[in-house]
This record gives structure tokens, sequence and C-alpha cells, in this order.
């Protein structure tokens, strides 16, 4: 058998601090043979990026304690010293990051940064570095390669930041590619485009490629091979194909079942806790939580409309000149008009900066509208003063994105969920309102006895389940989630959009779901928005959106999902 | 993180603060100033720096630590009300320019427009005027003495404070949790001072450690001119008086008075570098 580019041998990691010691990998082994992809998969801290750093030698010792053996072409890289590490770093290892923003210097040129790597590297003179550079350009699909050059990274789009980054990676004609969720920033449809280029590039120049992802249904498209971490251990390795047919491991089986399938789902998504217990024992999966779900779209037709916009438009000026005049706008919402009928979910879909967020703001009035009508049980509320906008907050929640920055430090969750019950005067006095907040932390999964702890001591999901929480005291009717699961790793969001659904039953709740995952709208929504532009482009009931899109941009978007393999449900059953 | 108790931001900053082991020792020497200040302030077990002792320019020893000055009398003592003088130029200044520099920051930060436009214009006026010079003016008009020190130090200090303040709160404005407060009903009062000030409140106590410093320090400087304490000792009339005793070999004075000085100075810096790391909510798990 030809030996594989890359093997590694019980490979371990710890992070030891004054206090106390983390096993971040534990004695994880796996070959990426030459010319192939191997995948890495798994939750947020399950050890998968520490994997990579490891293999770069970029972990800092200590904290870190390294053990085992990484064989890079027949040479073991831990034992390797500094300046020889050096030499191979960047030259026969380079590594994609996943943040385009961050990872390129904003004070240089984009070529100038390429060409940096190839003089260091290759000893190239500055001329020659720059038109290879440019070359480079042109390999990776920037247009007009020769101009870009000279374009700084805040000239550039994301899409084009990420093929930079690239260029830079594949300059020195590396044997091994680490890809260190390359696309996970990326809108769908540029991620498409920088899978293919990733795949191309690899066929061209015979690279192997190490793809970590969390992104079951990207890793079905790149990878050869897959490996499965879960809480720094290695849980599963095999070839993608197996991975997704037959996993062995309840987890393998969990993260693949609580993706939401662009196809058919079951009523409430499967999640790991589905297939496995805490302590990591299998379960068995029920016949009923297996069965595919046909959603009555038409059953809450006949109810009253809640929510009506006519042609909102939300324009924000672009200031610049000696004074800051206004030198333009920005159109964020142009022209929107839509209905939502009572106990409805409406999925707002479309990629970033196309104003879906904006259009959820403006409606809530965070955001004053510049010209247009919002009306709410039929009441126009666009131009309702301050006060009586406050009194209409009861009804109207949000909640947002990013659970770390939505719940303040300083505050306990025992506080931050009686807030809205202090600012509106309800809920009688300071003991009733923390008996409701206990009564909705039990609602949303969590402990009631957690309320005096303060948010930095719970997960991400947890967090946005408080969030969720904080929304629901008031008892509202609408309720705007704005990317509400997009930070969550699947598992987590499965669980999340679970809640989500059982709490619509419970309190009758109207739902605009603002998203850029089409399948998790798809699974959610019984009609879909899609925005492009400012733009509403296409509003239709869910299910004829997923299977005949009208609108070219809609088609689009729909093929740029990565495919994955489908997955049968009934498979999980054994 | 199951069920065992939680432990509130500030006890946990603290608990950090006093497992370094220099910034626990400056926390010390900072209790032990304000100690000797309060009880200076009433008169209570300090040696009296007014009757003369002995001799005039007596070299340190026996009881008298630091010798006697011209007219005899005890240099310690001096040192110790210097001390009293110094703590409370650092804390009358403080308690001036922190509530301006914390109120006139977030305004200007939360509301933006025309309100930061002008506060900032008068931040960036009030900083381009040399602050000995403004020091000197104000001392000028209000006359020479203690109260005029503690206006002086306090009207020009609130300056930096404001400015960090300002922009601490445009970013925390446009946080989640803040949209969230507005998203409830929450008013303009409730997000500034019920969200967003506590978020900020870490760098106004790392703020009042180096204010405290810098206040002691211009006290020294403005007395030295002579334009601050009048008729009675601190550091900077006696750093001031040996001047002329150097040439005559009377070092004590000016040693006293400089190491008093120096050692809170230094404890005051190290303090507010050790609060910085224990308090910042960035470093937090690091």
């Amino acid at each position: 058998m030809e030996r594989p580019l890359l093997s590694i041998q019980d490979l371990t990691v710890d992070f030891i601090t004054r206090d106390n010691s983390m096993r971040a990998v534990d004695k994880i082994s796996f070959d990426v043979p030459m010319g192939k992809t191997v995948g890495i998969v798994g939750e947020s801290g399950s050890g998968k990026s520490v994997t990579s750093l490891a293999i770069m030698r970029l972990l800092p010792q200590p904290p870190a304690n390294i053990s085992g053996k990484i064989l890079f072409d027949g040479t073991d890289l831990l034992a390797l010293p500094d300046d020889e590490m050096r030499k191979i770093r960047g030259n026969k290892i380079a590594m994609i990051f996943q943040e385009p923003m961050t990872s390129l210097n904003p004070v240089f040129k984009t070529g100038a940064q390429v060409a940096e790597t190839l003089m260091l590297h290759r000893g190239m003179d500055k001329k020659t570095a720059w038109e290879k550079a440019i070359d480079l350009f042109n390999e990776v699909g920037i247009p007009n390669p020769s101009q870009k050059v000279h374009a700084y990274p805040h000239e550039m789009s994301g899409g084009q930041k990420q093929r930079v980054m690239i260029a830079m990676a594949i300059a020195c004609d590396p044997k091994l590619l680490i890809c260190d969720e390359p696309t996970t920033a990326l809108d769908v449809t540029i991620q498409k485009q920088v899978i293919e280029l990733l795949q191309g590039l690899q066929e061209k120049h015979r690279m192997s490629m190490l793809f970590i992802t969390h992104d079951l249904g990207v890793i079905a498209d790149v990878a050869d091979e897959v490996v499965v971490m879960y809480r720094s251990k290695m849980v599963e390795k095999d070839k993608t194909r197996s991975i997704f047919e037959k996993s062995n491991h309840p987890y393998t089986k969990g993260l693949i079942a609580c993706r939401p399938d662009l196809g058919a789902n079951p009523k409430r998504l499967l999640t790991v806790s589905d297939f496995m217990d805490e302590e990591g024992n299998s379960l068995k999966v029920t016949k009923e939580r297996v069965q595919v779900f046909e959603k009555n779209y038409e059953a809450k037709n006949d109810s009253p409309i809640l929510l009506e916009v006519k042609d909102l438009h939300t324009h924000f000026p672009i200031k610049g000149g000696l004074f800051g005049r206004k030198v333009g706008e920005v159109k964020a919402v142009d022209g929107v008009s839509f209905q939502l009928k009572r106990g409805k979910t409406l999925g707002l879909v479309g990629e970033s900066g196309c104003g879906k967020t904006t259009l959820g703001r403006t409606i809530l009035r965070l955001i004053e509208p510049t010209s247009g009508s919002i009306s709410y049980e039929g009441k126009d509320i666009t131009h309702l003063p301050n006060e009586q906008m406050r009194l209409l907050r009861r009804k109207m929640q949000i909640i947002f994105q990013d659970p770390y920055s939505s719940l303040n430090p300083r505050m306990t969750v025992g506080e931050i969920l009686t807030e809205p019950l202090v600012v509106h005067g309800l809920g009688g006095g300071k003991s009733e309102r923390l008996n409701t907040a206990k009564e909705l932390m039990e609602k949303v999964g969590l402990k009631a006895n957690q309320l005096n702890r303060y948010p930095h001591e719970f997960s991400g999901g947890q967090r946005q389940r408080i969030c969720i929480a904080r929304a629901l005291m008031l008892r509202p009717e609408f309720v705007i989630c704005d990317e509400s699961v997009s930070a969550l790793d699947v598992s987590i969001q499965a669980q999340v959009l679970n809640l989500l659904l059982d709490l619509q039953q419970e309190f009758k709740l109207t739902y605009i779901f603002i998203s850029h995952d089409l399948g998790v709208v798809n699974f959610i929504s019984d009609e879909v928005g899609v925005m492009n532009k400012g733009k509403l482009v296409e509003m239709d009931r869910a299910d004829r959106i997923y299977k005949n899109p009208r609108e070219e941009y809609t088609k689009t978007l729909l093929s740029a999902i990565p495919k994955g393999l489908p997955k049968n449900l009934e498979a999980f059953l054994s | 993180m199951q069920d065992q108790d939680t432990k509130s931001l500030w006890g946990d900053a603290f608990s950090r603060l006093v497992r370094d082991r220099w910034a626990l020792i400056s926390l010390i020497i900072v209790l032990a100033y304000s100690l000797i200040a309060l009880l200076a302030s009433f008169g209570v077990g300090v040696p009296d720096w007014k009757t003369s002792m002995g001799a005039e320019y007596l070299p340190p020893g026996g009881s008298l630590w630091l010798g006697t000055d011209l007219f005899g009398r005890d240099v310690f003592a001096k040192v110790i009300h210097g001390t009293k003088i110094a703590m409370s130029v650092g804390l009358v200044t403080s308690l001036i320019a922190i509530p301006i520099g914390v109120v006139i920051g977030a305004l200007a930060g939360y509301f933006g427009g025309w309100i930061d436009d002008i506060i900032s214009w008068f931040i960036t006026t009030f900083s381009s005027i040399p602050n000995i010079m403004l020091l000197i003016s104000i001392t000028l008009i209000l006359g020479k003495g203690l109260t005029s020190v503690y206006l002086a130090l306090g009207m020009t200090g609130w300056v930096g404070l404001a400015r960090l303040i300002r922009g601490e709160v445009m970013k925390h404005k446009e946080r989640e949790y803040v949209q969230a407060a507005g998203a409830i009903g929450g008013g303009h009062l409730r997000k500034l001072f019920i969200h967003i000030l506590p978020n900020v409140t870490h760098l106004v106590i790392i703020n009042t450690s180096l204010q405290f410093q810098t206040a002691i320090k211009s006290e020294v400087i403005l007395s030295y001119l002579g334009l601050g304490v009048q008729g009675e000792p601190s550091w900077g009339t006696m750093i001031d008086d040996a001047r002329m005793e150097l040439a005559r070999g009377v070092w004590w004075q000016l040693a006293g008075a400089t190491v008093a000085m120096f050692i809170v100075v230094l404890a005051f810096n190290i303090l507010g570098d050790a609060l910085r790391d224990a308090l910042d909510p960035k470093l937090k798990g690091k």
C-alpha cells in the first residue's frame, strides 16, 4: 500500500494552566492519503481545530502539551526543530482559515501579501513574485487579476478575500492543504463557488486536503473519508458514503439525522439525544420519531391577518465629504409588501446584506422606516408615538442571532428574565416575577434553580434558550427570530428548532423566521419569502418555493445548497 | 458548572486580583496610606508636626526617625501630614472628576449626533490647553490654597475618562443586549444606566486608581511651584524647602517626601494594571 501523505498516530493535546488541565484532543489516529480529501466533523469544542493547529505546530507550548506522532511524508513534524518546521509551514503544508475578513492584513495590498509568501519560500525577486501573484489571482478566479492585485482587503468582497487566501495557500504548491471551516462565514452561493474552486485546484495540483467543518452537507460534497470527533475523541472514521449510509456510532447518527432536510422531515427534528444518552450509551429510536411529517400548509388560512407590510422602505444615508454631507443612500429595504396570518410562520431567506435583518427590525420599529406602512392587527403602527409603541412591545418580540452578545454580562439570568415585567410594571411583586421566570426556564428546558447565574456560565445553546425565555416573558403573540439558530451547532440547532415549534403551539405564536439557511427555513415555515438587494423577489407557500421556484435568484440560491446525501429516516430505526 | 454556587462577577474579579502577589502588596500599601491619612485628619495616633522637637536640621536618629527641619520640627510628622494632604487631594479630585467624566462621556457616546459634536468639541478644546497652565490660572483666580487645588485638579481630570467612556458607550450601544432592552420596551435611561453603564464600571475603577496618583503628583508639582498648599506641610512644599537644604547636606526632608510619594504612586500604578487584568471581561477565562 502506498504511504499516506499525512499519518496521525495517537495524537493527544492537553492544555495545562495553573488551575487545571484540559484534554482537547484524545488519542486520535487517522491518515490522509495522497491526493485525497479527509474531512473532520464535530461540534464546536470537539477538538477539530486544535488538531489542525497541532499539525501546523501553531499551538503555543506551554500551555499546550502535545504527544503522539504526526508523520508528514515520513518525517515526524513534532520532532522537527523550529526553523525546519518553518520551511514546511506555508510551503509544503498550507492552511486556509475560517474568517477571510481577519486573516488578511488590512494595510497591505492583497497582491503584496501573496507575493510575500513567494519571496519568502521560493526566493523569488519582487518582480517575478508579483507576476506569479497575478497568475495565481487568475487561477483562483478573481476577475481583472492584474488590477485586483493592487486592491486592499477592504476593497474586496468576502468571497474574493477567501480566494486571495486560497491563492496564498497554493502559491508554493503545497502537498497538503488544511481548510479550517473555509466556507462557514460565506453565503451559500459563494460557498458553492469556493468549494468548486478548491476541488478544481486539488485535482490540478494533486494536493491532499484536510477539510474541517461542522457542516455535514459540505463534507459529503468534498470528502473521500470522514473522521467524526466528539468531546476530544475520534468516534468514527470511514469512507464518506459509508458514514452517511450506515454509521455505527450513535453520535454520528444523531449528527446526520439532526440536519433539517430540504425534502421530508419528521414532525420534530431528531437530535443527538435521541440516539445517545448523557453517558454515551446508544438508545433505540422509536418509529414515530422518524415518521415523515406532512405539514398542512393550509391549516391556518382562515385566521385573521396579524401583520401587514405595505411598500416598506428603509434607507440609510451614506455620509461623506468634509462636513459629513449625505452623498447617497443604501436601500436596505426597498419596497417590501406582505401579509402574515395569525399562527403562521413566515421564513425570510437571503444572503448577507439582502436586508432581511433590517426588515425585521423595521417591523418592530427598532429602526425607523423611511416610507411605507406597517399595520399590526389592522392598526397602522408606522408612526405610533413612542409611548404607545412601548405598550405594543408586549405583543411583539425578537430573538437575536448571537446568544453571546444579546445577554447583558453583568446581569443574572433572573434579572434578565424579570426585566421585561419590570419595564412594563407587570407580573406583581419580585417573588411572583421570579416564579414566572422559573416556570419559563423549565419550559425552555433549563433548570429553575439557575436563575442567579450569570450568562457566561451557560453554553451557547443554553444562552439562546434564555433569550427565548426572555422574549416569552411578556406572553407575546408575534416573535421575530433573527438568525436565532445560526450561531449554534447543528445538534443544538435541532433542539432549539424543536423548542420553537413546541412553544409556537403552546403560546399560539406567530413567527417571522429570518435565516440564511434554506434547510432550516423549509423545516419551520409555512410560507417563505426570498429577499435580494432589499426586495422581496418571491414569496409563496414553503413547499412550492422549494419544489418549483419561479424566480431565477431563488433557483440559484436553491442550487447552491450543498446536497449532501439524502437521508433515509427509516434507516435510523436500526 | 452544574449546581454549585455561582460567584458574583465582582467577587470573582477580587479573588483574581488578590491572587497576584504584587497587586495584593499594592492594595495593602494603598489601604495603609488611606488609614494613615484618615487617622491624621482626626489627629489620632500621629505625631505633632507643629511644635519644635529640638535643634534645627538634626539628622535622622533616635526618636526622630527622619530628623528635624529648619524650625526643629519632626520631618517624619511632616511626611505623615503630607500623606493626609496627598490622599485627600486624590480622593476629592476623583470625586469631582469621575462623575463629570462618566456623565459627559456617557451622554456623548449614547446620544451621538449634535450632542456628541458639542461635547467632543468641548473635550478636544479642554485637552488642547496645557494642563499646568490651566491649573496655574485656576489657582490664581480662586486664590492659593487646598480648595483651589481640589477644584483645579478636579476640573481638569475628567477629560481622559470622558473620552474613554464615550468610546465604550458607543461600542456597547450597538450590542444586541442593548437592542434587546429596547425590544422589551426599555427607554433611554434604562438602556444607558441599567444596561450600558454597569458594563463600563470596570473602566471607571481602573481610571480612578490612575486618576488618584496623577492628582497626587500634580498636587506636589503645584505646591512645589508655590501655588498649592499654604501654611502646612505637604510633600510638594517639603521638596521645595529641600532646594535650600541640599547644599548644606540636609537630605532627609527631600528623601522622606519623595520616597513616600514614590511608594504610593507605584502602588497605585501596579494596582491599576492588576485591576485592568482582573476586571476586563475580554480576558475572562484566559
